[in-house]
């Protein structure tokens, strides 16, 4: 077990010490490998800060999390000798807003900025910074430009590729499509999937989008005012009654198969998570 | 990070906040001038602790002014300390004779080494701090075997300990009145209020209502600025950034990656924020109605009353004594 949350709570600080509970008893495990989580809920939901608990950025207030195998808690924070930067190599977090973390004079210095914090020889992470603008779909004349030049969505394959250069085994990515448009916005979905495919990593996407949800993930996380109301497939997700009351759409490819069931009269068995799914499921109740 | 209060509007309800915030401004200016001319003693103490009354019977909590405060603790200390060993006028109140001797001077560095071994375990550091700083003394003024280099006298001045105190108060009070001014005062009225109070400057030809603008718009985005800052070092913490630790290089890395992003966020704010302005019509100089429209109350006369008061008691009371 990678990433291990053990009734974990967290409270955010007022300045008068009135607390306000972002994440309340939550119990979680992640794998190391195989995974991809998709993490959904409405706004202020605590989806950002539980993904903060994940590369200990945040120190639970309440409960244990145990990150390959360190152990983060509040009675454990003022140990000097835990070291929280090698957990930060292993869990890859990419933020929401890349403004917050752009900052070198190219993108290819930036891209290197993480690698180099870890050890990475300034040769080994150029080559990185060159693996990895590719992977974002963006060219390798990129990397001599200035960060500050490049539109929203450039900014944020450039942010996804620092942390993705840091080789982390698990990736995390708050919100990584939003901005984006909706070519770009798939082209780097498949990338994510890639990563998780072919190098076997865990990736947990935070989303609105209740099509990649459905699309893509094995499993999804959903929340609810600071609780994790739903822990499972997202096939079984959408069937259940209450997912109303979570304030979820449903995913287009759903909408269409129930509106055609209703329609023709027919009934579709099986799972039906893409559009050529969909399709052939179609033809074969037609037949 | 997030305990700086300084130019955070906190609401509550108390005579304070229904004060108008002309009155709140003026007052405050006149209770600083008050608090600079302040000579004796025991009228510091006195302004200290009306100072404090008025956060009590404000209902603002003091813990939270304290916190407030507890930042500037450094700069506060470190006047308090120059003035004690530079000013050297008036009569010597304390001397200690001291002694550099091999051994003393050995000993001192062992204990400064201490310190620094052992500050990050500690608490109360700034009381951990002076603790060490006295032993030191002690150490000096003790030891006085060994091989003897030189002797010396570490002296304290009457002028330099009540300068010390002077500064240290003053700052203080005018540390706690403007807290209680932006605490109570939503930015709104904190500009309007201004903007009237300054207006008098319009005759030579200064556009008040422009100044106000850029002061409210500064104090607003302090407290906005410090949330982007305490984002920007997370995001950077999870690229390797470790902000606790480093060596004096690192430190300068860390720095750049902070301030850069902190740099061009600050100009996109202001960008989006003009962009904003202007998309609701806000041409300056030009009139503007407003939302609310202050009023003066009998609340207003009285503070203004009591703070004119206390400032021809002092202006007075410097004259006669």
């Amino acid at each position: 077990m990678a990433i291990k949350f053990e009734r974990v709570g967290y409270e955010y600080q007022d300045i008068d010490g009135k607390g306000y509970l972002a994440l309340a008893d939550i119990t979680l495990n992640i794998n190391k490998t195989g995974e991809f989580i998709t993490l959904i809920g409405e706004t202020g939901s605590g989806k950002s800060t539980l993904a903060q608990h994940m590369n200990a950025l945040l120190t639970p207030t309440e409960g244990r999390v145990h990150i390959f195998g360190v152990k983060i808690s509040r009675e454990g924070k003022k140990d000097k000798n835990l070291k929280l930067n090698p957990i930060r190599q292993k869990v890859g977090l990419v933020f929401q807003f890349p403004e917050y973390q752009l900052f070198e004079e190219t993108v290819g210095n930036d891209i290197a900025f993480g690698p180099k914090n870890f050890g990475v020889s300034e040769k080994e992470a150029e080559e990185r910074a060159k693996k990895m603008i590719n992977i974002v779909g963006l060219d390798e004349s990129y990397l001599s430009r200035s960060p500050f030049n490049l539109s929203g969505g450039e900014k944020k394959r450039v942010s996804i590729a620092g942390i993705l250069a840091m080789e982390p085994d698990i990736l995390v990515l708050d919100e990584p499509t939003s901005g984006l448009d909706p070519l770009g916005r798939n082209a780097l979905l498949k990338v994510f999937y890639e990563i998780h495919q072919k190098l076997d990593k865990t990736v947990v996407i935070i989303t609105h989008d209740m099509n990649t949800v459905y699309e893509y993930a094995k499993r999804v996380l959903v929340m609810r005012e600071g609780n994790l109301v739903y822990d499972g497939a997202p096939t079984q997700l959408f069937s259940r009654k209450n997912v109303k009351n979570w304030n979820l759409d449903v995913p287009d490819i759903l909408k269409v198969r129930r509106a055609i069931e209703e329609k023709l009269g027919i009934t579709i068995e099986g799972e039906t998570r893409n559009k050529a799914d969909l399709m052939a499921k179609i033809g074969e109740a037609l037949r | 990070m997030k305990n700086i209060v300084i130019g955070r509007y906190v609401p509550g309800n108390s005579f304070l906040y229904s004060m108008d915030p002309r009155t709140k401004l003026i007052a405050l200016i006149v209770l600083m001038v008050a608090a600079f001319l302040i000579q004796s003693f025991a009228h510091m103490l006195v302004a200290l602790l009306l100072v404090t009354s008025l956060l009590i019977f404000g209902k603002i909590s003091v813990k939270r002014v304290y916190l407030g405060l507890r930042p500037l603790m450094f700069l506060l200390f470190f006047t308090f300390i120059f003035q004690i060993l530079f000013n050297q006028e008036g009569d010597e109140i304390f001397v200690l004779p001291l002694h550099y001797t091999a051994l003393s001077i050995f000993a001192a560095v062992a204990v400064a080494v201490f310190w620094f071994a052992t500050k990050k375990r500690v608490r109360f550091k700034l009381l951990y701090f002076l603790i060490t700083v006295v032993a030191i003394f002690a150490v000096f003024h003790f030891i006085d075997f060994g091989f003897l280099f030189a002797r010396g006298t570490f002296r304290v001045f009457e002028e330099g300990l009540s300068t010390a105190f002077f500064i240290m108060v003053r700052l203080i009070i005018i540390i706690m009145l403007s807290t209680i001014l932006t605490i109570t005062t939503k930015p709104t009225d904190l500009n309007l209020g201004l903007e009237r109070v300054l207006k008098p400057l319009g005759i030579v030809r200064i556009n008040t209502e422009e100044i106000a603008m850029i002061i409210s718009i500064a104090l607003r985005y302090i407290p906005t600025l410090l949330d982007e800052a305490n984002k920007i070092m997370l995001a950077q913490a999870s690229r390797g950034v470790d902000f606790q630790e480093g060596k004096l290089k690192d430190k300068v890395v860390q720095i750049i990656s902070l301030l850069v992003p902190m740099f061009i966020i600050s100009f996109q704010r202001s960008d989006d924020l003009a962009n904003a302005m202007e998309a609701r019509s806000f041409v300056p100089g030009q009139p503007r109605t407003r939302l609310h429209v202050l009023t003066w109350k009998r609340l207003d006369t009285v503070a203004m009353v009591v703070s004119f008061l206390a400032l021809t008691f002092v202006i007075v009371s410097r004259v006669v004594l």
